[in-house]
């Protein structure tokens, strides 16, 4: 199937202008599947942190969210043992506006600012509820010993 | 020919015009006036002067008051007293059988055993008259010699004269011996001698009574003919055809009943047969209203004679010496079949009508009767008749005529000036009527004895196809002076005809330099009163079409060279009458143009003044110079009263222009030639004879020479892809580029179609279940045409007058009803039907001021750039109108709320404004929106508004205006033609080209002449870039549209021809650009599938011409026309 119009625009626009701290390089055989990676934002428990995240557009994006996971193991209450991202613009809020880039930009903004009210990972939010410090600290090791570059 | 040999003359005339004749010629036409009564009845021949012997002896001895001997002397010439006697004793006193026996020498073998003396001597010198006559081929001197040159008595045909002879079979109804003998004389009688005449019995009887009986020499009954020779045999003596006298070759010695008797047979024509011929033609031309479409007992009789005829010439074996070439290649066996299928057909017609009928079908049942010709039948018709001789000469129209003429108009000129004219009629050469043979008289008999000639009757004409006789020389008539112009649309048959109007015309007496003046004798006033406009054309027409005669007509004439008139509506207060007779010639209108619906109307009028022409003053009171029927197809149906109208208009030259003199039944050409007044094929059962009962019964190649020959003399076509010799085409046209654009069906649109579509094929399926697709196939037949509608737009489907049936009476009580299966229907076309743009101003103008500058911008769901037709949301977020529908249609779907891409407010399709953007309209047409579309809030036309998506509906009209604004953008000028075969689709459309501001006029069946008229004035020569609305079926015809580029065909119909007629209004002569043609087609539709179907069919009329020749009954049909549905709603 054709790429559409969309997906070439957007891919090329973040070839062109990359924003700080994000990269999605698509695959060569895969047009729509991306090798993504955030840098955890400053001022967190992520700081520091390279993130790699997969990223598939779906047949009927933008209609459709596009898919996406990390791949680097990040404690997170929002993010669950497989990778998967609790966000509403991922899910119900998604709108045919928004584009990959932003949806990156709201990862990255998700990363600094952790809901555990509205939890993917249970016992993550838990911890994060009783022992907001000690989650934090969990949050920095596992990313020094899982997202260092 | 030599016309001073009076006897060379018609027989008929010299009825008519005995003044011409001697005195002793008009005795015999006397003699021979009462045809129908027996020439055998001996008081009227003895009266006769003209039966004298012709040997030229005239003396006679005492015996000139003996009626018996008169008579038969009268016919064999001077015998002798024995032989006289010896005749009367034998004969029983009846000269007729006398004469028979005087002749077969039956006398002599007779009971009577002395043979009289002077007889062999007189047989001898008999002999030798014969036989010089028969070698002689040039009019044997030896017999006028005698006598004068006038003396008529050679030139009078006997009572009968024999043909030929043949063996019959016969078997016995007594048993006795001696009852006959070998050699005997055998009486042939078609009713019981000595029957009471009471008992006779009527031909028309449900069971044919075809018993013949012979008798002996005591003229008592010995037996009847075998059935095979009695069924002819009887019909040629009931009609007085012929008489028949036999011998007998093989008897027993002792006959009992049922015994088999072979008998020789001598036929006799008898002259009462060349008589009848004036009797059966009906001349019918003066009673148009009582015109008998049935099958009279005259044509009845004509029938059965024609296989009689041609049997009898069978057994006799009688060749003709002269024949059609056409008529040779018509088997004799052809001829009866046709005949005995017609035969058939009437017992089979009459089974069905039960006791009542008599031929009996009735009229309406008559109309349908002629069988429709194939695609391919109709193609090989034209061929022939396309012959067109590229060197026949042109004629320069009269200088009066003000436009050029191309080459093969200048030819049609010339062809029509010749029709016109008698002269190029009178120097003809005569030529034999092609249903005609000629025979000639047998001069011996079987035993090669000879048997008595009439001089100057050497031949006579038998019609097999309708088993008439005559003596005279049957010639092929062509009394019509006039013709059928039946060139293909576009080459300008009106240009043709006007150049006609001009070059062939009488001038007004007052013009003393004319030397073309005719003159025209007055005719006798009779009780109607026409009359006569010497110098006027009738121009018969569609009424769509007045206008444009009228317009054409002055473009072709010098100023004041032609003086025309529209008569129709008010203008008809005038008495034609007055204006256009002789002594008014100076103001007489040359041309007067009217429609078939005044001629119509008037003639009703007529009628109800029982006929009175004259003091109504109008159409029919005059007996015009000419009578043009335009798009003569008009008056196909020859029972229709428009078609009984146009027969009873009088006038010197009648022309008929059609591109189809025949549209899908022979019977189509009858009327055209009705019209004419060509004789003899303005006669119906004449045409019935040679062409419907053919044809219907399969003769189909026969049928179609036939009327090959009917239209050889009368027509001239051409075709637009004729090629002239140098390989040029007639008409240079500029080409034609024919484009499907396949339309994509919105999602509101698909769940109507889909919802009708499941509807008919539902219908279909329990129909197909239930085995009664034919029977309820007209119901099929509107759920297809729903679906049809559905695909133009959804409104349609819910319009009144379309939809009658009882399904949607069921729907629109449900639907009031408010149940539930057909709320979707409802709620979806309401959909439609939301009225009403929005108010502009009610926006800030910021808000249009940032929807105007989103316009170059990008589209943030496909990124298209600029947005593909902008639109807005409710709450002003402007994406591609087709992303935000899709968007709004995939949340639906996932049943969640929709809302906007862009804020997340809730919005629904209905909510969605288009941007619509004037930049197609130049500053100069803003006033030229037509007024009588109060669009509100258009003053000040602003340069961007928004428009609810949904109102200008359907998909189709979108893609219309799509184009249209295209082209007013890059071909600003270039005129439009749409056409649909729904008005009702029109009547969507128009809203849609108002709102757009795309200049517009309307044309179709509801509108006034005047109103017609104006709207193609308009069309024609403003110079504005308008769009013609057009209904398929009204501007389907005639109409010259050739100002136009572009045509839109917004619903495909089902055979292309229709469509291509249409788009022929554009592309047509005088069209100099090439012409672009657009047919919307929705994809994955039934449309889609009519267009299959289309070609399909015209693959079949192409190349299946072996499989469409084997014609289709109208069962088979209708199952190819289920069968068609079938693929239809597959």
């Amino acid at each position: 199937m054709a790429l559409p119009k969309r997906i070439i625009k957007e891919t090329e626009r973040l070839m062109a202008e990359p924003v700080k701290g994000i990269s999605a390089v698509p695959h060569e055989d895969n047009l729509r599947y991306f090798d993504v990676t955030i840098d955890g934002p400053g001022q967190s428990p992520y700081e520091g942190g390279v993130f790699k995240l997969e990223l598939f557009l779906p047949d009927d994006y933008p209609m459709t969210p596009p898919k996406i996971r990390f791949l680097t193991k990040i404690y997170h209450p929002n993010i669950d043992r497989l990778g998967r991202i609790c966000l509403d613009v991922l899910k119900s809020n998604w709108s045919p506006a928004l584009q990959i880039r932003t949806i990156l930009l709201s990862i990255q903004a998700l990363l600094g600012a952790p809901n555990p009210d509205d939890p993917l990972a249970n016992d993550v939010a838990q911890k994060w509820k009783e022992d907001e410090k000690g989650a934090i600290e969990t949050a920095r090791q596992w990313t020094e010993q899982y997202a260092k570059p | 020919m030599d016309s001073t040999h009076f006897e060379t003359r018609p027989r008929k005339k010299r009825r008519f015009f005995a003044e011409d004749s001697s005195p002793v010629v008009q005795s015999i036409q006397r003699y021979s006036s009462p045809p129908a009564a027996s020439p055998q009845s001996p008081p009227k021949e003895v009266e006769s002067p003209v039966s004298i012997p012709d040997d030229g002896e005239t003396g006679q001895d005492g015996d000139e008051n003996d009626e018996f001997a008169g008579l038969l002397q009268a016919v064999v010439g001077r015998v002798s007293r024995e032989v006289l006697d010896a005749l009367k004793l034998r004969s029983g006193g009846d000269a007729q059988r006398a004469i028979n026996m005087y002749f077969d020498r039956s006398w002599k073998t007779a009971a009577e055993p002395t043979a009289p003396l002077r007889q062999p001597s007189l047989q001898a010198s008999l002999t030798t008259n014969m036989n010089r006559h028969g070698s002689d081929m040039s009019n044997a001197p030896m017999l006028s010699k005698p006598s004068t040159p006038l003396n008529p008595i050679l030139k009078s045909m006997p009572p009968k004269r024999y043909i030929g002879s043949f063996g019959a079979i016969g078997w016995a109804t007594k048993s006795g011996t001696g009852m006959l003998k070998h050699e005997e004389h055998v009486g042939i009688e078609r009713t019981k001698l000595r029957e009471p005449a009471g008992k006779r019995r009527i031909i028309n009887n449900k069971k044919q009574d075809v018993v013949v009986r012979f008798t002996n020499n005591r003229g008592e009954e010995v037996g009847r003919l075998e059935n095979d020779f009695a069924a002819w045999i009887s019909s040629l003596m009931d009609q007085k055809v012929c008489s028949f006298e036999g011998t007998c070759v093989y008897v027993p010695d002792r006959v009992r009943t049922g015994d088999t008797i072979y008998l020789q047979l001598r036929c006799y024509m008898l002259r009462s047969a060349f008589d009848k011929r004036k009797f059966v033609k009906p001349d019918n031309n003066r009673s148009v209203s009582l015109f008998a479409e049935k099958e009279s007992q005259d044509e009845k009789d004509l029938r059965l004679r024609q296989v009689a005829l041609v049997k009898l010439f069978e057994a006799i074996n009688l060749q003709p010496t002269r024949a059609n070439e056409n008529a040779e290649k018509y088997k004799r066996q052809g001829l009866l079949q046709a005949a005995e299928s017609a035969e058939n057909n009437e017992q089979k017609s009459k089974a069905r009508n039960g006791a009542t009928g008599e031929a009996g079908s009735s009229p309406a049942s008559e109309s349908e009767e002629g069988e429709e010709l194939e695609q391919d039948q109709l193609d090989s018709l034209y061929k022939k008749a396309q012959s067109f001789d590229f060197n026949t000469p042109e004629m320069t129209p009269a200088d009066t005529f003000a436009m050029d003429l191309r080459k093969y108009q200048k030819q049609a000129l010339y062809w029509m000036v010749g029709k016109e004219k008698d002269e190029s009629l009178k120097h003809k050469e005569e030529s034999m009527h092609p249903l005609w043979e000629e025979y000639e008289w047998p001069t011996k008999d079987a035993n090669n004895d000879p048997v008595p000639v009439v001089d100057d009757q050497k031949m006579f004409y038998v019609n097999p196809y309708s088993g008439e006789l005559s003596v005279e020389f049957p010639r092929q008539e062509q009394n019509c002076l006039g013709g059928i112009l039946a060139d293909e649309m576009g080459l300008g048959k009106t240009i043709e005809m006007l150049s006609l109007i001009h070059t062939h015309r009488n001038e007004p007496a007052r013009d003393h330099t004319s030397h073309t003046v005719h003159t025209l004798p007055r005719l006798p006033k009779h009780s109607v009163d026409v009359e006569k406009a010497p110098y006027t054309t009738l121009v018969v027409a569609p009424m769509s079409l007045l206008a444009q005669w009228a317009s054409e007509a002055e473009k072709a004439s010098k100023e004041g060279t032609l003086k025309v008139m529209v008569y129709y509506g008010s203008e008809k207060s005038v008495n034609l009458q007055r204006l256009c007779c002789e002594a008014n010639g100076v103001n007489a209108p040359n041309v007067i143009i009217t429609s078939y619906g005044t001629i119509l109307s008037e003639f009703n009028q007529v009628s109800a003044m029982d006929g009175n022409r004259g003091s109504h003053g109008g159409l029919f009171s005059v007996d015009y110079f000419r009578i043009i029927l335009d798009e003569a197809h008009y008056i196909k149906n020859r029972q229709s009263k428009t078609a009984k109208a146009c027969y009873e208009l009088m006038a010197t030259h009648r022309w008929v222009l059609t591109g189809t003199p025949i549209v899908n039944r022979l019977e189509d050409l009858f009327s055209l030639v009705r019209f004419l007044k060509v004789e003899p094929w303005s006669n119906f059962s004449f045409w019935k004879t040679f062409i419907t009962v053919p044809f219907e019964s399969k003769d189909f190649l026969r049928a179609l020479d036939v009327v090959q020959t009917v239209l050889e003399p009368l027509v001239l076509r051409r075709t637009k892809d004729m090629k002239t010799p140098e390989g040029e085409a007639l008409v240079p046209l500029p080409p034609r580029t024919i484009e499907v654009e396949k339309i994509e069906l919105s999602q509101d649109e698909r769940d109507v179609y889909e919802h009708i579509y499941l509807r008919a094929k539902r219908v279909f399926n329990a129909n197909a279940d239930a085995g009664t697709l034919l029977k309820s196939y007209t119901t099929i037949f509107a759920q297809i045409l729903r679906l049809r509608q559905s695909c133009c737009h959804p409104v349609l489907t819910r319009h009144q007058g379309i939809v009658a049936d009882e399904e949607d009476a069921a729907l629109a009580s449900d639907l009031a009803k408010g149940l539930a299966d057909d709320m979707d229907l409802g709620s979806l076309i309401e959909r439609f039907t939301t009225d009403g743009e929005q108010d502009v101003n009610r926006f800030g103008a910021h808000v249009l001021k940032q929807i105007q500058d989103e316009e170059h911008a990008e589209c943030p769901i496909c990124s298209e750039e600029p947005m593909v037709d902008q639109a807005v949301t409710g709450c002003w977020h402007s994406a591609c109108k087709e992303c935000l529908l899709n968007y709004i249609n995939h949340q639906r779907d996932k049943g969640i709320t929709p809302n906007c891409f862009n804020c997340r407010e809730p919005i629904n399709a209905r909510d969605i404004f288009e941007v619509i953007r004037h930049d197609h309209i130049s500053p100069t047409d803003n006033d030229n929106i037509r007024s009588d579309n109060p669009s509100s809030g258009t003053q000040q036309t602003p340069r961007v508004s928004l428009r609810r998506i949904g109102i200008t509906g359907s998909a189709k009209t979108q893609a219309l205006l799509t184009h249209l604004k295209h082209l007013r953008r890059t071909s600003p000028t270039t005129k439009s033609v749409i056409f649909s075969q729904f008005t009702s689709f029109l009547d969507l459309i128009e809203p849609a080209l108002a709102r757009d501001h795309i200049p517009f006029l309307r044309f179709d069946g509801s509108m006034s002449q005047k109103a017609r008229a104006a709207v193609l004035e308009e069309f024609r020569s403003s110079n504005k870039p308008y769009v013609l609305l057009l209904s398929l079926r009204a501007g389907g015809v005639g109409l010259n549209l050739t100002c136009a580029q572009r045509v839109f065909m917004m619903d495909p119909w089902w055979s292309f021809a229709v469509e291509a007629q249409a788009i022929d209004r554009v592309h047509r002569m005088g069209q100099e650009e090439e012409v672009k043609v657009v047919r919307f087609v929705v994809r994955g539709s039934i449309e889609e599938k009519m267009l299959r179907i289309q070609e399909r069919k015209m693959f079949i009329a192409d190349f299946g011409s072996a499989s469409s020749l084997g014609m289709m009954s109208d069962e088979e049909k209708r199952i190819q026309r289920i069968e068609d549905i079938k693929e239809l709603l597959s």
